[in-house]
C-alpha cells in the first residue's frame, strides 16, 4: 500500500512500529478495559466496550489505538495508567483531534510518576482517521510524524 | 497469575463498573453521546497547534524554581505533571488554589494500586494538600447495608485495597471519615469558598454545584489530577476557569406546568449539551431564595437536576436565571451570540422521562429496596424524608416499611437529624430504615449486585449509572409501605 504521512502535535515522544488498532467512535477509556479492571486479567485486554462496533472484543492490549478521543467516567485516566502497569495498556495513542483531559492526565501521570511512557500524538486531523485502516502497519516518530503504510 | 471471566457484562457497562460517578460517554442505548468532550465540563481547548512551537504557559520564578527541584524532587514531578497537563489545554499560567481540594479517587479496588503509590510516594516525601481536603463517600459501609453476608462479602472483595487507600489520603491530609461525601459543599461538611474561587476538585455533581450554583472556578478533573494540584496548591487556568470559558451555548427555555422532578430535568438537559454550558430559564419559580442565594431546600433541587446534567451529559456548570450567582449579576450576558435553544415543555418533558426504561434483570419481579441519597442527602431532605415516610406509616397504621428504605449522606449530616430529631431518626430505624454513607452508584454497581437487588430511586443520576429505576417522591412512599411499584 501507499504511505501516507501525518503530522500531531508531540504529546509524549517516542519511536513506535505496530499495526493500528482503530475506532472511529470515541474510546470509552474505563468501559474498554472492564475485564482487566475488576476480573483481574492480566494475559489480554479483550474490548469491554460493548458499544463500540469496531473494538469489541478485540484484543487491545499493547495496542497502537488510532482515535478521535477519549470519552467516560473521570477514572479514565487513572484506568491508562493502571492498565499500562498490569502490562495491558496501550504502547501508543494517536489522536486525530485535540486529546482530552481524562487521556491526559492518565498518559502523563503514567509517564511521569511510573515511568512508563505511552507515545501520545493528538491533533492528526480527521482525515488521518478516515485513512488508517485496522491492521494497517503504521509507525510513528519522536517528531509526531505518522506514517500509514 | 489467575484470569477469571466475567459473563454477562458485557452488554451492562453501567451496571458492572463499580466506579462511575462520572459522565459515562454512553447514552441510554449503549451509543456513544459525543466524540468532542474535553472532559473538563466545558469544550474550550486549544482547536490548533504549531507543531514546531508548542504552546507553554509563563511559569513565576517561584514555580520555575519548585520544577527545578528547589522543593524536593517529589514535589518537582507534581508541578511537572500540572504544568504539562496544561499547557495541552492552552493554559496561559497557573491560579493558586483556594477553599479546600475534593478528591474522587475513593474506590479501593485493586486496578487503582498505582495512583495509590503514586500519593504514597507523595506522602513519603512528607508532602501534604496545601488545606484538609474532602473525598468522596466510603463506597462501602458494613454495618447497614453491610449487614447482608452477601453484599458485605461483595464490598469486601471489590474494595480489598479500601484501607490503603484511607491510609494515603489520611497521611495526605484528608478530613475525617466522617465528613467524606461526593456532597463536599453540604455546610455540615463545609468545603466551600467565596464565588470567584478557584478550587481543585473532582466529582462530577461536586464540580456542577460549585461552579454553577456557589460561583467557584473548577475544571473537571481526571481523577489523580485534583489531588497533585492539591498537594501543589496550583491548577492551570483554562476551560471554565476562564470568563470565555463560562459562556453558555445553550438556552434552555423551560415551560412546564407544573413543578418538575428535578433529576429529570437535569436528565433531558444533560442529554441534550452533552458538555456545553447551559443557560436555563423559567425554573426560579420553584427555587426559594435567601439572601440573594438559593435556600437550603434549592439546595437540594439544584444538587438533583446539576448532577443529572452531569451523568446524562459531562455538564460541568449552568446558570439559572435570577438564581445563580453569575446569572444575578450578567443575565442573558452569559449567552454566546450564536447559542442554541432547546425548549422543554410538557411534551419534551415526557418524552425525556419515557426514555428511562426497566433495567431491572428481572422487569416485573417486585422492589427490594428504596434509594434516596444520590448525592449525599442534605440535612433538609433528611427531615423532609424521613417526616414524609413517617407521616404516611401513621396515617396507614403501619409500623415498618416493607422493604428497607436506605438514606446516603455523611454522617454529619446523619448526626445532625439525630440531633434536631431524636424522635423522628428512632421512628425511622425502628421502620427499618438504613442511614449509610455508601455512594449509591458504586454499592449498586458491585458485581453481582443486579443479580440479586431491584432498587428504586428518587436520583437520576443513580438511575443512570445502575439499573436503579427512578421513581417520583410520592410513589417511592408507597413503594417502601407496600414493596409494590405502581407502574
Amino acid at each position: 500500500m501507499r504511505k501516507k504521512t501525518f503530522r500531531g502535535r508531540v504529546v509524549l515522544p517516542g519511536k513506535v512500529t505496530g499495526k493500528a488498532t482503530v475506532s472511529r467512535h470515541p474510546f470509552n477509556t474505563s468501559g474498554s478495559y472492564m475485564e482487566n479492571m475488576f476480573a483481574g486479567r492480566t494475559d489480554a485486554a479483550p474490548c469491554t466496550d460493548a458499544s463500540n462496533k469496531e473494538l469489541f472484543g478485540k484484543d487491545i492490549s499493547g495496542a497502537i489505538l488510532c482515535i478521535p478521543t477519549t470519552v467516560g467516567s473521570t477514572m479514565g485516566g487513572m484506568a491508562l495508567m493502571g492498565m499500562k502497569a498490569i502490562g495491558v495498556g496501550p504502547q501508543a495513542m494517536l489522536f486525530s483531534k485535540p486529546i482530552d483531559t481524562l487521556a491526559a492526565a492518565g498518559v502523563l501521570m503514567a509517564d511521569i510518576w511510573k515511568e512508563q511512557r505511552i507515545v501520545t500524538i493528538d491533533m492528526l486531523g480527521d482525515e488521518f482517521l478516515e485513512t488508517v485502516q485496522m491492521g494497517d502497519p503504521i509507525t510513528i516518530h519522536e517528531d509526531g510524524t505518522v506514517e500509514i503504510g | 497469575m489467575t484470569t477469571q471471566t466475567v459473563p454477562d457484562k458485557l452488554s451492562d457497562p453501567g451496571a458492572y463498573d463499580t466506579v462511575h460517578c462520572d459522565q459515562f460517554g454512553i447514552d441510554h442505548e449503549g451509543k456513544p453521546i459525543a466524540d468532542h468532550l474535553t472532559g473538563t465540563g466545558s469544550d474550550a481547548g486549544l482547536k490548533e497547534h504549531d507543531p514546531d512551537n508548542p504552546h507553554k504557559m509563563t511559569l513565576t520564578q517561584e514555580e520555575q524554581d519548585i520544577l527545578n527541584g528547589s522543593q524536593g524532587p517529589v514535589m518537582a514531578k507534581v508541578l511537572k505533571t500540572i504544568v504539562m497537563h496544561g499547557e495541552l489545554f492552552g493554559a496561559e499560567r497557573l491560579a493558586d488554589c483556594g477553599g479546600a481540594p475534593h478528591t474522587s479517587l475513593y474506590t479501593g479496588s485493586p486496578w487503582v494500586a498505582p495512583v495509590l503509590e503514586m500519593f504514597e510516594e507523595i506522602a513519603d516525601a512528607g508532602l501534604k494538600a496545601f488545606a484538609p481536603y474532602t473525598v468522596n463517600p466510603m463506597p462501602l459501609d458494613l454495618y447497614t447495608v453491610g449487614q447482608d453476608p452477601v453484599k458485605r462479602t461483595m464490598e469486601l472483595e471489590t474494595y480489598s485495597l479500601q484501607g490503603r487507600l484511607i491510609g494515603v489520603h489520611t497521611r495526605l491530609g484528608a478530613v475525617p471519615l466522617n465528613m467524606w461525601s461526593c456532597a463536599c459543599y453540604l455546610p455540615e461538611v463545609g468545603n466551600t469558598a467565596e464565588p470567584g474561587t478557584v478550587v481543585t476538585w473532582a466529582e462530577s455533581s461536586a464540580v456542577n454545584y460549585g461552579n454553577s450554583v456557589l460561583g467557584l472556578r473548577i475544571n473537571r478533573m481526571a481523577t489523580g489530577m485534583e489531588v497533585l494540584c492539591g498537594i501543589a496548591g496550583k491548577v492551570p487556568v483554562f476551560g471554565v476557569l476562564t470568563d470565555e470559558g463560562r459562556k453558555a451555548k445553550w438556552h434552555i427555555d423551560v415551560r412546564l406546568s407544573q413543578e418538575p422532578h428535578w433529576g429529570a430535568l437535569g436528565g433531558a438537559i444533560g442529554t441534550k449539551v452533552v458538555e456545553q454550558i447551559p443557560y436555563i430559564t423559567g425554573i426560579d419559580q420553584w427555587i426559594g431564595m435567601e439572601d440573594g442565594k438559593p435556600d437550603l431546600v434549592a439546595m437540594g433541587k439544584l444538587k438533583a437536576m446539576g448532577s443529572a446534567t452531569a451523568s446524562s451529559g459531562a455538564v460541568g456548570l449552568y446558570h439559572v436565571e435570577n438564581v445563580t450567582p453569575e446569572a444575578i449579576e450578567h443575565g442573558r450576558n452569559l449567552l454566546v451570540d450564536d447559542y442554541q435553544t432547546y425548549v422543554i415543555d410538557d411534551a419534551e418533558y415526557k418524552r425525556v422521562r419515557d426514555t428511562f426504561e426497566n433495567r431491572w434483570k428481572d422487569p416485573n419481579g417486585d422492589p427490594t429496596a428504596v434509594y434516596i441519597g444520590c448525592p449525599h442527602n442534605t440535612y433538609q431532605e433528611m427531615v423532609y424524608w424521613s417526616k414524609k415516610f413517617d407521616q404516611a406509616l401513621r396515617e396507614k397504621g403501619q409500623e415498618k416499611f416493607a422493604i428497607p428504605v436506605v438514606m446516603a449522606q455523611p454522617p454529619v449530616v446523619r448526626d445532625k437529624l439525630l440531633d434536631e430529631h431524636p424522635i423522628l431518626y428512632r421512628d425511622m430505624l425502628r421502620a427499618g430504615a438504613q442511614f449509610t454513607t455508601i455512594c449509591t452508584p458504586a454499592f449498586q454497581g458491585l458485581k453481582g449486585m443486579a443479580d440479586i437487588d431491584r432498587g428504586v430511586t428518587n436520583s437520576n443520576k443513580a438511575r443512570f449509572y445502575s439499573r436503579l429505576r427512578l421513581y417520583g417522591d410520592d410513589d417511592l412512599v408507597q413503594i417502601a409501605l407496600t414493596g409494590k411499584v405502581p407502574y
